[in-house]
């Protein structure tokens, strides 16, 4: 796997656009989540005086979002919303080699086509570390910052975890439609629109009264182990436990691991 | 043991028959080539033994082994277009190429040298030409030094002076000791460099044998006469008329007849002249893979 992944490094390391989009994650991710907490914690710092004031009330709502413990849930919310960015460069290196054809050469050269498919798994494993621990640092900061002393630290850092499937399961569902769709602007529109539009429209139908179908839909399933940390604990819909939705993930991931192996492996690789 | 054994291989595109039943086996240190029109289904069999496209049935043996990746590792392939990562250098393309051969890089410097890219290997692959990514690509099918290469249409996009040196170095190549399984539809140049060669025709293989049993295969002696005048087309309106005639075709300089053996080029010569048309040219030439080619294919153009 190492191997393999040396040979992807290679292919990417100068690509101007893995750095754009790659940097673009890493920088702006963190520097969102740390602006927001100190913009959040001025405004939430001092009550005007003379009964309650909106924002105390917001922070009776919504909690401490930037503080331990909540700060972990906080920073793999953002992450999640980040990490869209990294699912569509990942779709786009994929198609990349299809359109460039790069793909039968690889093959030709002497890997198998599940070396192919390896390889590039390689590289959602290089993606998913790098993004859990840029989100796992970014939670310690901002946490360490604004917490007041003696907070414990790493309760709740389990969704750090959390983050983690879902960044896989975010790029799983990327590799599934690079292989299918295989031109790269089509396979990008693709991504967005099952990322944004098709799983939230689902999303909304399933869930009408209070109904719990929606949670499993292909996105939604890691989606909702990570509820949004602003939303107030009296409205949350959600009553299905975090267990059903592991599994739920877990049946989702095999689903399209042996899809985009099974459509991989007996294609005619063509443009 | 053939180096390629073809067996019973076909390719169906939904109600397309790229390819029927073909079969043919090539022998170690020999290059063979594998002749036929555009669209004839070349690459579609090239692209099948890389194991870039799956056969809807039939096999092939490498070294009497069923391919798999391992072999192909050891096998120098060009197929179609050369496909390199348009932003990387030569050099980096070549070492991608190289780590996934698992060859060594120090062979990158000696490939380049062959196909004389050597002093551009640091330009990165868009900039390059049509006959430099050619080159390009020959110099990958050459890295760690293969006992087979495949070329598909190698001498594609390059200039003269460049289908020379090819032609050279896939001779050379071969006297190595390396068998090399070649496709192109340039007659010519499968005439002048392989030793064997394979007829396909819409997927159908018509012929195959070494070059002479190919050529002299159809049991039939006829010849080969170019003519020219300054009227050509009066020219080949009477030159269809004279006994004996199986074939005219119309060539750069003049018409290329394709007769029965008992014609003589006097015969012509006095046939025409009586016709009132003077020729500018008149030459008997021993039959060539061309006229063997149209006898086999047929000379429609949708071939």
């Amino acid at each position: 796997m190492l191997k393999l992944f040396k040979i992807e490094w290679l292919k990417i390391n100068t690509y101007r656009t893995f750095w754009l989009l790659f940097g673009t994650f890493v920088v702006f991710f963190p520097l969102t989540v740390f602006f927001s907490a100190s913009k959040y914690m001025e405004q939430t710092a001092h009550g005007r005086g003379g009964g309650p004031n909106p924002e105390d009330i917001a922070k009776a709502l919504i909690g401490a979002p930037f503080v331990f413990p909540k700060i972990w849930q906080t920073s793999a919310w953002f992450g999640g919303h980040f990490f869209v960015i990294i699912g569509m460069l990942f779709v786009m290196l994929i198609t990349n080699e299809v359109q460039y054809r790069t793909h039968r050469q690889n093959i030709i050269d002497g890997w198998s086509r599940l070396d192919f498919l390896r390889a590039k798994a390689s590289l959602m494993f290089f993606f998913v570390i790098a993004a859990t621990l840029l989100v796992f640092i970014t939670g310690i900061i901002t946490g360490l910052a604004f917490s007041s002393p003696g907070a414990d630290l790493f309760e709740d850092v389990h969704y750090v975890a959390y983050f983690a499937l879902m960044a896989f399961h975010y790029l799983l569902i990327g590799f599934f439609i690079a292989i299918l769709v295989k031109r790269t602007g089509l396979a990008v529109i693709v991504y967005f629109i099952s990322v944004y539009v098709i799983d939230g429209l689902l999303w909304l139908l399933l869930t009408i009264r209070g109904n719990q179908m929606g949670y499993f839909l292909p996105f939604e399933s890691v989606d909702a182990l990570i509820p949004s940390p602003f939303t107030p604990e009296m409205m949350k819909l959600r009553t299905v436990a975090d267990y059903s939705l592991l599994i739920s993930t877990a049946v989702y991931v095999s689903l399209f691991t042996y899809l985009i192996v099974n459509r991989f492996k007996n294609a005619d690789l063509k443009t | 043991m053939s180096v390629l054994s073809v067996q019973q291989i076909s390719k169906n595109y939904g109600a397309v028959k790229a390819l029927s039943n073909v079969s043919f086996e090539v022998p170690q240190g020999s290059v063979y080539g594998i002749l036929g029109p555009n669209g004839s289904g070349k690459t579609t069999l090239l692209g099948i033994v890389m194991d870039v496209l799956k056969a809807s049935g039939g096999q092939f043996l490498w070294n009497g082994q069923p391919g798999d990746a391992d072999q192909r590792k050891r096998i120098g392939t060009l197929l179609e277009t050369p496909n390199f990562y348009s932003y990387l250098s030569a050099e980096k393309n070549l070492e991608i190429a190289a780590r996934i051969k698992e060859r060594g890089l120090d062979d990158i410097d000696r490939v380049l040298q062959v196909v004389n890219l050597h002093q551009r290997r640091s330009s990165k692959f868009n900039t390059y030409s049509l006959g430099m990514k050619q080159r390009l690509a020959i110099a990958s099918a050459l890295l760690g030094d293969p006992d087979i290469l495949v070329f598909d249409e190698p001498t594609n996009g390059l200039d003269p002076a460049g289908i020379a040196e090819i032609r050279e170095l896939i001779i050379e190549l071969n006297r190595q000791g390396k068998t090399i399984i070649m496709a192109s539809h340039i007659l010519d140049e499968v005439e002048r460099v392989c030793t064997h060669v394979t007829i396909i025709q819409k997927g159908v293989l018509k012929t195959s044998g070494t070059v002479q049993e190919v050529l002299s295969a159809s049991g039939e002696t006829d010849v080969l006469i170019e003519i020219a005048a300054d009227n050509i087309t009066g020219l080949e309106t009477i030159i269809r008329q004279f006994p004996g005639v199986k074939d005219v075709k119309m060539t750069g300089q003049g018409l290329s007849v394709l007769c029965t053996e008992n014609v003589s080029s006097g015969q012509l010569n006095k046939y025409c002249f009586e016709k009132g048309v003077v020729l500018t040219q008149l030459n008997m030439k021993k039959k060539n893979l061309e006229t063997r080619f149209l006898e086999i294919t047929g000379k429609q153009s949708d071939r």
